[in-house]
């Protein structure tokens, strides 16, 4: 039949193109673990690409034996686990009520939300308010300010505007309280995208490290990505690190680099994997709907 | 519906929202009070407060430097560019992946694709070196070892509009398509077991059925995008960018970092700021306006 | 809905709207009254005898502290309370600021007000200049004369004279050990294949770069690159710095743009001349296409050390380092040579050079510190007796042995005393480099604390950096411009050379033309119009 073999060049297209795309992306990282397991020479020489060269495990077992990096990871762990689960409570409680059409001063409070996505006190007011809620140096300084992203809470809103009014509406007439709809009804349909925004919220930490860069002077509340971007930044020349001239040379290995950018990326990179399972329930909401 | 009514219906909703309007005051509102620096002549040391007022002297000065304007034209030049080329990357990609019949490929693949937003942008900025270098990158030592003249993908300014957003699709799309991912997983199987009975064929299924689906959020993103039109991540064009593309890779977040950081002018650095904002805000509520009209769909 | 609930509905969102006002107001002013204390003292009140003080110091957080010690907590940190704190009744505490972001979260700490570090400093003398100017800074003549006897001697006047502003001493400059900044190096054994005499002159260097494009002495398979060069300034400054031509004491005065502690010839004759060379060498195959890409260096050491580079200019010891460039292009190209040499020649025939400036970091008190005694003590207790030194140093016997009274680094120390010193460089703020007492001893120091191999290349090389200096033009008042538009302008000097020296050879004059207009309008002409004020002032005094 015509529209079967239509079909099958469309899937091998599709399947193709894909394919291409997978190897292109998955390229570098394979270019960053090949040089974690190389030796100096064929590194500094520029000889590595895909595959390592004198393949040795050395700067794995350095990070490793780090206690301070160690620490960091658990911290890092914690402090993104915290951070997830508060800002998608706050995220799910402010977007719920603002999905409701009839809510007295919602446009109010979408532009009280909105306002925000452009205007900002800047960095030194910003550190002063940090300082003044005594929260310098506290993991609360890398969660507190950015515990509702506007943007993600208008993914949320509209996903919610989404799910047909008559089920809450059913729900009301039954006599059940919006905490219940909210809890009962609303966040079950709405997990992929609960999901996708812990996601969101969950990597956006992760990888986040301007903040701390401001905030935090204990080495003991360093998360794994300042780490990783003192020892990759430390290398960059600039017109005022001319000036330290020679005395500094203290030379990061390309390995150990390497090998910290693969330690400090492999855990969030799982997390994906491990939530797609909650995308199939979107067969549930199409049940549900139809 | 009086008031005591709608409150005694309503307030669970209200309750609500207490905690999350509590944070954008303290946080988001409590330091908005430095957008005054524009105004000041700032000193570190005598504070917000403690500086003296100066009008719009820095408004003249800003606008009166050609930096700004050159850099104001390449981030709306890159952005347009970007809307038109990243944008729909992830769109495509997603519905590529959802019309993928290979499950664990899909699964596999769907992983893979966003490793690139994982990969810290200065060790992107090396890789592209390696890739498109004029005098050892890889394409080029392929080219030249075929006999064919090296590119300067990187020193060209108009080669290097095209480096910039490859690497840019590159970078985003696979974390992109997520969201999208998200979303249809909320389109009704049936709808496409009705269109299979019907023999409609695939592309007509994602034109007829996938795409409307994801309406909606496509135009979120879409104003949110326009919003953004006139503010740039420094990183990209910072790492990415280099001298000898200078009059294309300047943008205002590379002009702000050099002006404010570096150079310790904050007031010039809050006067771009405040403009990007109120520039940024028409764009979104005109959007959201011209959205709610033609397509019902807005995000206010 | 009807009419009259819309109005409701427009009435409560009003009321809500002020109830918003109110409430942020009410945090604004929270926020600015409590960020207004403590912008005073300074006054140095002496605490009460007895009482312990902190004493709290920045330190440069490059997030290489080795595994079992932080930033904040290390083999040094402990000798510092050891030996000074707790002699002094002062607990001294360091307080990171990640390197790269050092003028960032400095300024944030000033405007902060309390909590600001007691010893701050940076190596940017524009930050210095604007804290100066912004009087936020502790005068440190007075506590000098009095608690920094010592430390005034071992940097002495010359050095001191870069921490005034306006002739008030607001900072207090780190001293530099070794002034000397760069050699050139060629491959010795491509000269002898090719049976070449080292290059004397600027004309015999084109020609041997010639030479090696043509002739391809190391069998790069065309990959040849004969002259090594990047867009950092150890590469072009050697090669620019040769084509400027003797000067008046007035051109050299007004004409030089100070951007940062570096002097830049973009306005001296000559300097052109210099592109033009750039220009020819770029279209002529003899520098590297990238060479504008590469700003730290990596590409082109990747070069040298796969034998494709022929001859470059470098600092004088970068390339000695144990498994740096030099070492790993013995290993990788067997029989390679490199050579120290020196050979960009000026209109005088001289070897002219840039050098650095005599001092390093620009070390201040806050002048919202209560601890300023104490800093100066801190600082004053690192310069004397052997404290500098055994921080420098470490532990004799475990990192050095003493040979004439020379400390030799162990060549393989083990792991605990090469970690001991991975701070040394940004604890030991009061020098830059090794300070042995004279010069002479310096520069044997730095030879000693390299690989034996390569000792008597890196004298030679030491020597070279020394030769034909070009002294750094001093004026006797800072220059506003200067401190305002030296990060724009670096830039755009850096760009200028990308450009020229890219362009075809038939577009060079429009490109420079072009260019320059951009930089002079750019803050340039500024510069040169305040220099020139400057200079008239200082002549008619």
């Amino acid at each position: 039949m015509k529209e079967q073999t239509a079909n099958r060049v469309f899937d091998t297209i599709n399947f193709i193109v894909l394919l291409l795309c997978t190897l292109l992306c998955l390229a570098p990282f394979l270019h960053i673990l090949a040089i974690s397991l190389s030796s100096v020479k064929p590194i500094q020489a520029g000889l590595v690409s895909l595959i390592p060269i004198d393949l040795n495990f050395e700067a794995y077992s350095k990070v490793f034996m780090d206690p301070a990096m160690i620490r960091s990871l658990f911290f890092t762990i914690l402090l993104t686990v915290i951070f997830t689960v508060m800002c998608m409570v706050l995220t799910i409680a402010m977007g719920y009520p603002l999905a409701k059409k009839k809510l007295r001063g919602r446009k109010l409070f979408m532009f009280v939300v909105v306002i925000t996505m452009f205007f900002s006190g800047g960095i030194i007011p910003e550190y002063i308010l940090i300082k003044n809620l005594g929260l310098l140096d506290s993991m609360w300084a890398l969660i507190l300010p950015g515990l509702i992203n506007p943007f993600y809470l208008i993914i949320l809103i509209s996903f919610f505007n989404n799910i047909p009014e008559s089920l809450e509406e059913s729900a009301e007439i039954d006599g059940s309280s919006h905490f219940r709809t909210l809890i009962s009804i609303m966040i079950p349909l709405s997990l992929p995208v609960i999901t996708t925004l812990s996601l969101f919220y969950a990597v956006g930490r992760w990888n986040g490290f301007t903040d701390t860069l401001m905030y935090i002077n204990s080495p003991s509340l360093y998360p794994l990505q300042l780490k990783l971007y003192q020892l990759i930044q430390n290398n960059m020349v600039s017109e005022l690190i001319q000036m330290e001239g020679s005395q500094m040379a203290t030379v990061v290995p390309e390995s150990l680099k390497a090998a910290s950018v693969i330690f400090a990326t492999v855990p969030i990179l799982i997390v994906y994997p491990w939530l797609q399972r909650y995308f199939v329930s979107g067969v549930m909401l199409g049940a549900v709907k139809g | 519906m009086s008031m005591g009514v709608y409150f005694r219906r309503y307030w669970q909703l209200y309750a609500l929202l207490v905690l999350p309007l509590s944070y954008f005051l303290i946080f988001k509102y409590g330091p908005i009070y430095g957008i005054q620096i524009a105004f000041k002549d700032f000193n570190l040391f005598q504070g917000i407060n403690g500086s003296e007022w100066i009008g719009f002297d820095a408004f003249k000065e800003v606008f009166g430097m050609r930096d700004f304007y050159i850099t104001l034209r390449n981030t709306l030049m890159l952005n347009f560019l970007d809307l038109l080329v990243s944008f729909p990357a992830p769109l495509i990609l997603a519905i590529m992946l959802y019309e993928l019949k290979t499950a664990w490929f899909k699964k596999l693949s769907q992983t893979i694709l966003y490793i690139p937003h994982f990969i810290s942008w200065v060790i992107i900025g090396g890789i592209v070196y390696q890739v498109f270098g004029t005098q050892s990158g890889m394409i080029n030592n392929l080219l030249t070892s075929v006999g064919l003249e090296a590119i300067p993908f990187l020193t060209d300014k108009n080669d290097w509009l095209v480096t910039y957003l490859l690497v840019g699709v590159w970078q985003s799309a696979g974390w992109g398509t997520i969201i999208y991912l998200a979303a249809l997983t909320g389109i009704n199987k049936e709808l496409f077991e009705a269109a299979g009975i019907d023999g409609a064929g695939r592309l007509k299924r994602i034109w007829h059925i996938t795409l409307p689906g994801l309406k909606p959020t496509i135009i979120v993103l879409l104003i949110i995008n326009l919003g953004h039109m006139i503010s740039i991540g420094f990183e990209r064009p910072y790492v990415i960018g280099n001298l000898a593309v200078r009059e294309y890779s300047d943008v205002l977040s590379t002009f702000v970092y050099r002006i404010g950081i570096q150079s310790g002018q904050y007031t010039l650095a809050t006067v771009i700021g405040l403009f990007q904002a109120v520039v940024g805000l028409v764009f979104v509520l005109g959007s959201n306006y011209v959205s709610k009209k033609l397509t019902d769909e807005s995000i206010l | 809905m009807t009419a009259n609930t819309t109005k409701k509905r427009f009435i409560a969102s009003k009321t809500s709207m002020l109830a918003l006002l109110v409430v942020s107001t009410m945090v604004f002013t929270a926020c600015s009254s409590k960020s207004e204390t403590s912008t005073n003292g300074g006054d140095n009140g002496k605490p009460a005898d007895g009482k312990q003080v902190t004493l709290k110091v920045e330190i440069f957080d490059r997030g290489n502290a080795p595994a079992g010690s932080t930033i904040t907590d290390n083999y040094l940190s402990k000798f510092v309370q050891e030996k000074f704190g707790n002699n002094n009744n002062v607990k001294v505490e360091y307080v990171p600021v990640p390197r790269s972001e050092e003028v960032a979260k400095l300024n944030v700490l000033m405007a902060s007000g309390s909590d600001v570090p007691d010893i701050v400093f940076t190596y940017d003398p524009n930050t210095f200049n604007r804290y100066a100017k912004q009087g936020g800074l502790t005068d440190l003549g007075p506590l000098l004369e009095e608690h920094g006897k010592t430390l005034k001697t071992f940097l002495g006047d010359e050095v001191l004279e870069y921490g005034k502003f306006e002739g008030t001493q607001f900072a207090i400059p780190a001293k530099r050990s070794i002034t000397g900044k760069y050699a050139s190096f060629i491959r010795q054994d491509w000269l002898t294949k090719l049976n070449l005499p080292v290059p004397q002159t600027t004309d015999e260097l084109y020609t041997t770069l010639k030479a090696f494009k043509e002739k391809d002495p190391g069998q790069t398979g065309g990959q040849v690159i004969p002259l090594g060069m990047t867009i950092a300034s150890a590469q072009y400054e050697p090669l620019l710095w040769s084509f400027i031509q003797s000067m008046t004491e007035e051109q050299q005065y007004t004409l030089t743009q100070q951007l940062g502690s570096n002097d830049y010839p973009v306005l001296l004759p000559g300097f052109k001349d210099g592109l033009q060379f750039m220009n020819k060498l770029y279209n002529e195959g003899l520098i590297s296409k990238d060479f504008g890409l590469d700003k730290d260096k990596k590409k082109m050491s990747e070069d040298i050390q796969t034998g494709k580079v022929g001859f470059f200019s470098e600092d004088d010891i970068n390339i000695y380092y144990k498994d740096g460039t030099y070492d790993l292009l013995e290993k990788t190209v067997e029989g390679a040579v490199l050579s120290a040499v020196d050979v960009y020649t000026n209109d005088q025939g001289k070897h002219a050079k840039p050098q650095y400036a005599p001092n390093g970091l620009y070390i201040m008190v806050p002048k919202s510190s209560k601890n300023a005694v104490e800093a100066v003590k801190y600082l004053d207790w690192m310069a004397s007796d052997d404290n500098l030194f055994n921080l420098q140093n470490g532990i004799v016997d475990e990192n050095y042995t003493l040979v004439d009274g020379i400390p030799v680094t162990n060549e393989n120390p083990t792991e605990e005393a090469k970690n001991r010193l991975f701070n040394s460089g940004d604890l030991a703020i009061i020098s830059n480099g090794k300070q042995l007492g004279s010069l002479e001893d310096n520069l044997k120091a730095r030879v000693l604390s390299m690989p034996a191999q390569f000792h008597e290349q890196l004298a030679i090389a030491q020597e070279i950096a020394y030769a034909d200096n070009i002294p750094l033009v001093v004026l006797d008042r800072p220059i506003e411009a200067q401190t305002k538009y030296a990060t724009t302008l670096l830039d755009k000097f850096n760009e200028i050379i990308v450009k020229t020296t890219m362009s075809k050879p038939d577009q060079f004059e429009s490109t420079y033309t072009a260019m320059l207009k951009d930089y002079m309008a750019s803050g340039g002409q500024a510069i040169l119009d305040e220099r020139t004020a400057a200079y008239k002032e200082m002549k008619s005094k």
